[in-house]
């Protein structure tokens, strides 16, 4: 379950302060897979990383009653010096799961081979990207936050990414922004407008890109 | 659904980031760790043979070496806190991409670490002075620790502040060197504070290492008695140092993120 509580959020931005968030209230129930539509700009990735935490808000509250991953093939959080084995082992013990079976598990998804004995500033961006949706794969999150980015990869490794992904998604939920509304329709069965500052809750993926639709003709408030 | 309590989840990350940092401290060797023990032993020891070579009595007791680690060791301990810690968020900034990490926790880690090992520099140190003669065995063990934690504390306060300053203005690193060397002049490493006249007595006491310096001493020897230790200054200072660091931690974090 993740909740919002009279969230705002807002920043300094070039033209002034500009609020993505006024007292927004939201409820994410558990289990079930979420879209966030709303157009360019209106801070689609921000709720996101108040969902995960990883940014604060300016004020209100986010309840969060579960493990939520960071964005899908993001790899931002690796340090350079270490090897790929010390990063996914660090990243395993944070979440307070085994270490070995996570490993053992990003390792055998990553195919690379003996570089996870390799700093990770050698890897290619490909390289760390396929480690670091192994490794999200691999540790047990209860929510998949998905911004635009499903997979990772060449066009086998897409593949085998989406099927991955699918298969774990019979034991946790997705969270995703996307513009495709084929991607949107595919995973997620509940939906949030983000408009103006609030986020509007849809039960039903047709009303949602239909109003996804008339909203992103005109220019974000 | 896994829910873990705050509690648990702080433990989780300290313990990660401890292995972490140890493991970039030191390398992936055992004898990483050694070193990090070896290398302020030498400095030490370099130290008093030379005193002992200029052939200069111990200002109290009958041990100069002794005399000299009581002070040195603290001084070494606070020193390498206050200024590790500063680095504490630079140095982890990509962490901070994955949300259970806090700044927090990487100053907290970083400090346990620190204080592990000078933990075994303080057994090592003065096993080996006891083992060769030079030692005493403290009369007063508590006080000996209550030592070690006052100067760990001070550390940590101090360490957090310039980690929080730090990360507003990188200059800050060379003030930190401003008052890292004076201490070794402030802190009765040389001297007895207490046979000090008074004029001097009356700057050098402000100075909360002396105290936690004073304190050590009297556990170790029977029949030093400082004029110039006072508990509940020590107290006070290392209160008010910890609880405005973690003011200042905390009402920057929305700007510092």
């Amino acid at each position: 379950m993740i909740r919002f509580r009279d969230l705002s959020k807002s920043y300094a931005g070039p033209d002034g302060r500009k609020t993505l968030l006024d007292r927004s209230n939201a409820l994410f129930e558990p289990g079930r897979n979420y879209a966030i539509m709303g157009p360019n700009g209106a801070g689609k990735s921000t709720v996101m990383r108040l969902i995960s935490g990883a940014e604060l808000p300016s004020s209100g509250v986010v309840e969060r009653a579960e493990l939520t991953s960071w964005p899908l093939g993001f790899h931002g959080g690796f340090n350079g010096t270490m090897t790929g084995r010390e990063n996914a082992v660090f990243v395993a013990r944070i979440y307070g799961q085994d270490p070995t079976p996570v490993l053992a598990a990003a390792e055998d998804f990553a195919e690379i081979g003996r570089a996870i004995d390799m700093p990770v500033g050698s890897y290619s961006t490909g390289m760390k990207q396929r480690l670091a949706f192994g490794l999200s794969l691999a540790v047990r999150f209860d929510s998949y936050l998905i911004d635009e980015t499903i997979s990772v990869g060449d066009r086998r490794f897409r593949r085998k990414c989406e099927k991955a992904l699918g298969d774990r998604l019979r034991e946790s939920r997705v969270i995703m922004i996307s513009h495709s509304e084929t991607m949107v329709r595919k995973y997620c069965d509940f939906g949030m407008l983000l408009w103006g500052g609030h986020l509007y809750e849809y039960d039903d993926m047709k009303a949602l890109i239909r109003d996804y639709r008339r909203f992103c003709d005109q220019p974000a408030r | 659904m896994t829910v873990r309590s705050p509690v648990v989840i702080n433990a989780h990350v300290l313990w990660a980031l401890m292995l972490r940092e140890s493991r970039m401290a030191f390398g992936t060797s055992h004898w990483g760790y050694l070193w990090a023990i070896l290398q302020p032993s030498v400095t030490l020891v370099f130290l008093i043979v030379i005193f002992v070579l200029i052939g200069r009595g111990a200002p109290f007791g009958e041990s100069l070496p002794l005399f000299f680690t009581t002070a040195i060791l603290c001084l070494e301990y606070f020193g390498k806190t206050s200024a590790s810690l500063m680095r504490a968020f630079s140095s982890n900034a990509s962490l901070f991409a994955y949300p259970p990490v806090n700044r927090l926790d990487t100053v907290i880690a970083r400090f346990l670490l620190v204080s592990s090992i000078h933990l075994l520099i303080w057994l090592v140190f003065h096993s080996a002075l006891i083992a060769t003669g030079f030692g005493l065995v403290p009369w007063r063990s508590e006080l000996v620790i209550a030592s070690f934690l006052c100067t760990g504390l001070i550390g940590l306060s101090v360490g957090m502040l310039n980690a929080v300053i730090f990360s507003f203005f990188s200059s800050w690193q060379h003030f930190e060197r401003l008052y890292s060397r004076p201490l070794l002049f402030l802190s009765g490493t040389f001297y007895v504070p207490s046979m000090l006249p008074p004029e001097a007595v009356a700057v050098i006491r402000w100075n909360p290492i002396l105290h936690a310096v004073e304190l050590g001493r009297m556990g170790f020897y029977p029949d030093y008695h400082s004029e110039l230790f006072s508990a509940p200054y020590l107290a006070a200072v290392i209160l008010g140092l910890l609880a405005s660091a973690l003011f200042v931690e905390r009402f920057t974090r929305k700007l510092r993120r």
